[in-house]
C-alpha cells in the first residue's frame, strides 16, 4: 500500500493555490452529497473527476485502489438492498429487498462513495503535505494542529518503515503472522507493534527539544519559506467550484438529482 | 475539555499527538488484516493504539486518535462522514483514560486482577461505543451507510483490539514510560480534576447517553420500531430522519456527560 499518492507533475491542478485545492475537495463533497439519482452523480462531476485524472496523470494511484473501488460499489449496493426496503419487489431474495428503487439507490449509494475516494485521491495526487496543511492554516485552523497533522503525516512512513522490519525480521525467525482465526491474526501483531511504540518513544523527547530549540511555540503565526500567491487561474477555479456547487444544489431543490417519485 | 485545550501550549504533548497519529495511521494503512465488511472496515489491529495512547498520553492520544483515522481515512477514501469520524475518533482516544480516572481510583491500567481487567473493558467499551454511536449516526443521517451495519462492526472491532492487543502493550510499555517521566500526568500537571461527584455525574450521562443512541439507532435503522409520534413520511428508508431526531439528542446527552468528566 503506497503512503504517499502525490504525483509531482506540474500541471494546471498542481499548481493551484492549496486553499483553492481544499475548497475543492469540499464542493466535491458538497456536490455528490446533494444527489442520489446514479446518472447525476456520473454527469457532469463523474465526468469531470475522470477529466482531471487524465489531466494530473493520477491513473496510477487509481489502478492501485481498483479494486477498492469495485468493493466500495458492490458491498454499497448490497448493503442498501437489504436496509432500503421500498418500490415493489422485481425478484424473491430472502433478506433482500430487490427493487428497481433499492437498485437504483444502492447503485447510487455506491456511486457517491466510489467519487469521495476519487475526490480524495486527486486531492492527494496533486497536493503536498505542505500544501495541504498551509491550506488549513489559511482557513484559520490554529497552527499547532496544523504542524501535528503535517508533522503525523510526515512520520507516517518513518514507523512504516520499521513495522515492516520488524515484520520481516520476525518471519525471518519463522514467525506466521498469518496463523489461526481472526482474534489469533491480530494477536500475532504484539510483537510487532510493541518496538514501533517503543522506537516512537525514544524520538519524541528528542523532537520535542528540537522544536523548542527553534523556537516552536514563541509565535502563533510564524513565518514560512512557502508563500503562494493567488494567481487568476485561482479565481477562476474558485468561480467555477462556486458554480458546480450550486448547479448540484439546483439538482436537489428541483428534484431533478432524485431517483424517482417515492424520492 | 480543558485538557484538550491546554495540550496544545505543551510541546511535548503536541508531539505525542503527532506521535499518536502517525502510530494509528501507520498500523492502519498497511496492516488490515481480515476483513469485515469488504470495502466498509476489516479487523484493525492499529484500533489497539488509541487505547493504549489514551492511558500512557491522556489529551494528546485524543487528538492523536483523531488526526491518525483521518490520515487512514484519506488513504481509503474520504466523506462527508469523516468529519464526525474524527470527532468519533477523538472520543475513543479522549473516554479510556477520563473512565480510567474516574474509576481506576489511581490503580494501574496494568493491573491483573479481575477488579482491575473490568475496570479497564469499561473503559475501553464506553469509548468504543461513544465511537461506533457518532460514525453511525453520521452515516446514516447523511446516508451513506445505515446505523445498524456500522454502528455495531464498530464496536465489535474496537473491542477486539482494545481486549486482545492492547492489554499487551500496555503492559510491555506503560511501565518504561511511566519510568521515563512521559506520562501524561507527569507532561501536563497543570491540568486538575474535577470534584469526584460532578465527574460521576458525566459518567452516567455519557453510559445512558451513548446507549440509548446505540439501541435507538439499531431499532429504528434496522426498521424494527416505527415511532408513531414522527409523521409517516418521516418514517421510510433509510430511516435518516428517524435516527437523526431520535438517536441524536442520545448523543448529545452522552457528550455533555463526556465533557462533565
Amino acid at each position: 500500500m503506497p503512503i504517499y499518492l502525490y504525483i509531482d507533475r506540474g500541471t494546471f491542478v498542481h499548481r493551484l493555490h492549496p486553499t483553492v485545492k481544499v475548497f475543492a475537495l469540499f464542493v466535491m463533497f458538497w456536490s455528490v452529497y446533494w444527489v442520489d439519482n446514479p446518472i447525476a452523480l456520473l454527469i457532469p462531476i463523474g465526468v469531470l473527476m475522470l477529466w482531471v485524472a487524465q489531466l494530473t496523470d493520477s491513473w496510477p494511484n487509481f489502478y492501485r485502489l481498483r479494486w477498492l473501488f469495485a468493493i466500495l460499489v458492490f458491498t454499497t449496493t448490497i448493503a442498501w438492498m437489504v436496509f432500503y426496503r421500498r418500490g415493489a419487489v422485481l425478484v424473491n431474495v430472502p433478506i433482500f429487498h430487490v427493487s428497481r428503487l433499492s437498485l437504483v439507490f444502492g447503485v447510487g449509494r455506491g456511486i457517491k462513495l466510489a467519487e469521495l475516494l476519487a475526490a480524495s485521491v486527486l486531492f492527494l495526487s496533486t497536493t503536498k503535505i505542505e500544501e495541504f496543511t498551509y491550506g488549513l492554516q489559511r482557513m484559520r485552523v490554529p497552527y499547532r494542529v496544523g504542524f501535528a497533522i503535517s508533522l503525523s503525516f510526515r512520520l507516517v512512513p518513518l514507523f512504516i518503515d520499521s513495522a515492516v522490519t520488524i515484520v520481516d525480521a520476525q518471519r525471518l525467525r519463522g514467525y506466521d503472522f498469518n496463523q489461526g482465526g481472526p482474534i489469533e491474526r491480530v494477536r500475532r501483531y504484539v510483537p510487532v507493534v510493541i518496538p514501533v511504540f517503543m522506537g516512537a518513544l525514544r524520538k519524541a523527547n528528542n523532537m520535542a527539544m528540537a522544536l523548542e530549540a527553534r523556537g516552536f511555540g514563541f509565535s502563533h503565526e510564524p513565518t514560512t519559506f512557502i508563500e503562494y500567491q493567488v494567481t487568476p487561474a485561482d479565481i477562476a477555479a474558485f468561480a467555477f467550484l462556486i458554480g458546480l456547487g450550486a448547479l448540484y444544489f439546483m439538482l436537489y431543490w428541483t428534484g431533478l438529482g432524485g431517483i424517482g417519485p417515492l424520492k | 475539555m480543558s485538557d484538550l485545550r491546554l495540550m496544545w501550549r505543551n510541546t511535548r504533548m503536541v508531539v505525542l499527538c503527532a506521535i499518536s497519529a502517525a502510530l494509528y495511521a501507520a498500523v492502519l494503512v498497511p496492516f488490515k488484516v481480515v476483513p469485515l465488511i469488504p470495502g466498509v472496515t476489516e479487523l484493525r489491529p492499529a484500533n489497539a493504539i488509541p487505547i493504549v495512547c489514551s492511558f500512557l498520553f491522556g489529551p494528546a492520544a485524543a487528538w492523536g486518535s483523531a488526526i491518525g483515522n483521518m490520515i487512514g481515512d484519506f488513504f481509503g477514501g474520504v466523506s462527508p462522514g469523516d468529519i464526525f469520524g474524527f470527532f468519533a475518533n477523538l472520543a475513543y482516544g479522549w473516554i479510556p483514560y477520563k473512565v480510567w480516572e474516574l474509576i481506576g481510583r489511581g490503580q494501574s491500567p496494568i493491573s491483573r486482577s479481575p477488579l482491575g481487567i473490568l475496570k479497564y473493558a469499561i473503559a475501553c467499551l464506553a469509548a468504543s461505543v461513544l465511537c461506533a454511536d457518532l460514525v453511525g449516526w453520521a452515516d446514516n443521517v447523511l446516508v451513506i451507510r445505515p446505523f445498524a451495519m456500522l454502528g455495531n462492526v464498530i464496536i465489535f472491532n474496537n473491542m477486539v483490539s482494545a481486549l486482545v492487543l492492547s492489554p499487551f502493550i500496555l503492559a510491555a510499555v506503560y511501565p518504561r514510560v511511566k519510568k521515563g517521566r512521559m506520562l501524561y500526568a507527569d507532561v501536563m500537571p497543570e491540568v486538575k480534576l474535577k470534584p469526584v461527584g460532578i465527574r460521576a455525574c458525566g459518567f452516567a450521562l455519557l453510559i445512558a447517553g451513548e446507549g440509548g443512541a446505540w439501541i435507538f439507532g439499531n431499532l429504528l435503522s434496522t426498521g424494527y420500531w416505527e415511532p408513531k409520534f414522527l409523521p409517516a413520511w418521516m418514517i421510510v428508508a433509510p430511516y435518516d430522519k428517524p435516527v437523526a431526531i431520535i438517536a441524536g439528542p442520545f448523543l448529545l446527552l452522552a457528550f455533555a456527560g463526556l465533557l462533565m468528566m
